[in-house]
């Protein structure tokens, strides 16, 4: 029992992780997240489906087609969500996202209907046995992608330009700005990136999750929970930390009952802020005053 | 100047007689207004269209044996409560007061039909529930009781699926997999009620929440419990993951499950799982049909684009409307007037008619406002996609 638990925990928590990633790269580069991260999720499943089965597309077409639809939406949500309120320091960028979040849904549900739809995928039919545990193999596709991606971001972040300019931002506005980098289209890349991260996400998660204009509700909200536990700032932490969170919520759902598992997932939430705010693998942040 | 002036004042007073006219020779038989309102948009979107359906191939029916009440002719005006319990109430206040329905249809949401409850007891009009099972819509305490169903009631259809689990599967130890909500405490309340009085007690009660991705946590322990069977109260998405969770751990355990699953596109999200779990209906357009169902069937050919039973999608709310909406004109015409009162009063002494779904003796009394029992609730399942009832396997 507990290695079944523990493999669906596995799945569980990589999603998460990938949906928190998606929050790493806003907040290092700007100190503002897309609240409806999750939302950008549902649209690459949509998108994703919408082309491959709904237009008959061939798979790779249809995955670029999305990535890059995806990318066109970070820049939309940062443009009318975010940068008007960065000046002015003001934290509406979270109400416009949130915002920004529910028209999307709403969007879906008019254009894509509220029925759940199927995404086909020939690793989601059978499932195989691993250890005496039963496990779908697009399960285990979850923490593979949500690893390399992982490895890819904190890469490119270090050994590229752009990545350098990214983390240079994220440093210090105004250093950064001086020393010759666009930061306003820096953020914009960092808002496109993060949404093309959802897409990813979307497109993984649509054959076990089923696509529906809700589907991202949920997962935006725990990947946030796990972005702070694992530390906001980290992008390893959030991968160790969405797959602890999703194991603890799978082998208390399994030992205590389905109705304390949300109420174990948030208070740990809780605990993580009141010890460690920066997370547990963050690194706490000196204050300028 | 003043000639124009005048020209136009008469041609306007022509056009007022005109008018008058009109309304006048209308007035000689005004219709007879009913109402459906139910969820035409959103997620049970498919199901106010069904149930849309049926009333409409009754009401054409009966318009086309010359209306009730001697000529007048019936007209439908349907209300969209988005699954939103307080657009439900603005919705029936709206057809009552202001369309003057004399009987209002609802739709699949139980919430809804229970926050309308008292609306329809304030404006003395009957409901007539054509989908959502909750067992208190019907059974209320109310006298008089405004409220009808032409549909299945939670109580009975979990008596139904507990007397099938130890009945006829022979299972002692069941283990329930429901959803977190109103909905689910309902059947969670009949289930263990009839467990009980069949001498079985479920092994768990384990809930899931809207939206959750995986339900083996829940399964395992079931399983770990002993269940021998498992009772499912869920709708098609959440369904659907309780079948692929279940699989995956590799259990091979009779299911059997409340009807929500049918609301949505079941099917198509667990493929063949599909097979593998028996669920109730209160009626299918499949197998041999009376020649009430071919002449409905027909209908729905004629003026939907049906080519055949396959493609009456949420066949029990079009069955269950076309039944209902034709209990209603036989009220209507009884009580010899287009008063809600008249009508309810009219309802609960019906003699007999002959419907889609059976042949209805008496169907409401002042005790019983549930015009289907146990015996008409069908056993189905999934075949190729289609909902085929069990003994035809």
């Amino acid at each position: 029992m507990i290695v079944q638990l523990v493999f669906s925990g596995l799945a569980l928590g990589s999603m998460y992780a990938l949906v928190a990633l998606g929050y790493n790269i806003t907040y290092a580069t700007s100190r503002t997240v897309n609240f409806a991260q999750g939302q950008s999720v549902m649209v690459g499943a949509v998108v994703a489906y919408a082309l491959y089965v709904g237009a008959g597309w061939p798979f790779v077409p249809s995955v670029l087609a999305t990535l890059l639809a995806l990318a066109a939406l970070g820049v939309l949500v940062e443009r009318v969500a975010v940068r008007p309120f960065l000046a002015s320091a003001s934290i509406a960028w979270l109400l416009a996202t949130i915002a920004l979040g529910v028209i999307a849904e709403n969007v879906a549900m008019l254009t894509f209907g509220k029925d759940a739809r199927a995404f086909p995928s020939s690793l989601a039919q059978r499932a195989v046995t691993v250890l005496g545990a039963g496990v779908y193999p697009h399960e285990l596709l979850v923490p593979v992608v949500g690893v390399a991606l992982m490895v890819l971001v904190e890469l490119a972040f270090r050994r590229t330009l752009a990545g350098r300019a990214l983390r240079a931002v994220a440093f210090d506005h105004d250093a950064a700005r001086l020393m010759g980098i666009d930061v306003t289209r820096t953020i914009s890349v960092a808002y496109a990136l993060s949404s093309v991260l959802a897409g990813v996400a979307g497109i993984l998660l649509a054959p076990l999750l089923n696509v529906s204009a809700t589907m991202g509700t949920t997962l935006g909200l725990k990947g946030f929970a796990v972005a702070i536990i694992g530390g906001i700032e980290s992008a390893r932490g959030i991968v160790v930390a969405g797959v602890l969170y999703g194991i603890v919520e799978a082998i208390v759902a399994g030992y205590l009952g389905t109705g304390v598992r949300e109420i174990v997932g948030f208070a740990l939430v809780v605990l993580v802020l009141l010890a460690r705010p920066w997370g547990l693998f963050g690194v706490a942040a000196p204050r300028r005053v | 100047m003043r000639r124009v002036t005048w020209l136009g004042l008469a041609l306007l007073t022509l056009c007022l007689l005109g008018t008058q006219a009109t309304v006048g020779f209308t007035q000689a038989k005004p219709p007879i207004t009913v109402a459906l309102v139910a969820a035409m948009s959103g997620g049970s979107a498919l199901s106010g269209e069904a149930i849309k359906r049926g009333l409409s191939v009754a009401i054409d029916e009966i318009n086309a044996r010359g209306g009730l009440l001697s000529g007048r002719t019936l007209e439908l005006v349907v209300r969209d409560e988005e699954g939103n319990p307080s657009k439900g109430v603005t919705g029936a206040r709206d057809v009552i007061e202001r369309e003057k329905a004399v009987a209002v249809f609802g739709g699949l949401h139980s919430p809804v039909g229970l926050a309308m409850l008292p609306v329809f007891h304030e404006l003395k009009v009957p409901y007539v529930g054509t989908w959502a099972a909750a067992t208190a819509i019907t059974r209320n305490g109310r006298s008089p009781n405004f409220m009808f169903r032409v549909s299945a009631n939670d109580d009975i259809v979990d008596h139904f699926l507990a007397k099938h689990v130890i009945e006829k599967l022979g299972k002692r130890k069941p283990g329930v997999i429901l959803e977190n909500t109103p909905w689910g405490a309902s059947n969670q309340e009949g289930l263990t009620k009839w467990f009980d009085r069949l001498g079985a007690r479920p092994v768990g009660f384990e809930k899931f929440n809207w939206g959750d991705p995986d339900m083996s946590p829940q399964l395992l322990r079931l399983r770990q419990g002993g269940a021998d069977a498992i009772v499912m109260i869920a709708n098609a998405p959440e369904g659907a993951q309780v079948v692929k969770s279940r699989a995956k751990i590799g259990w091979d355990v009779s299911t059997v499950s409340h009807w929500g699953i049918s609301g949505g596109r079941f099917p198509e999200l667990t493929g063949e799982l599909s097979e593998s779990v028996v669920f109730v209906q209160t009626y299918s357009f499949f197998g041999k049909q009376s020649d009430v169902g071919e002449r409905v069937i027909a209908a729905l050919k004629a003026r939907f684009a049906v080519k055949g039973p396959e493609d009456i999608l949420a066949p029990v709310g079009t069955a269950n409307a076309y039944d209902a909406m034709h209990l209603v004109a036989l009220a209507i015409e009884q009580a010899g007037a287009a008063d809600g009162s008249k009508v309810r009063d009219a309802l609960e002494n019906l003699g007999e008619h002959r419907g889609l779904i059976k042949t209805y003796r008496r169907p409401f009394t002042p005790e019983e406002h549930d015009a289907l029992t146990e015996n008409d609730y069908i056993l189905v399942t999934w075949r190729q996609g289609k909902i085929v009832p069990v003994t035809m396997k």
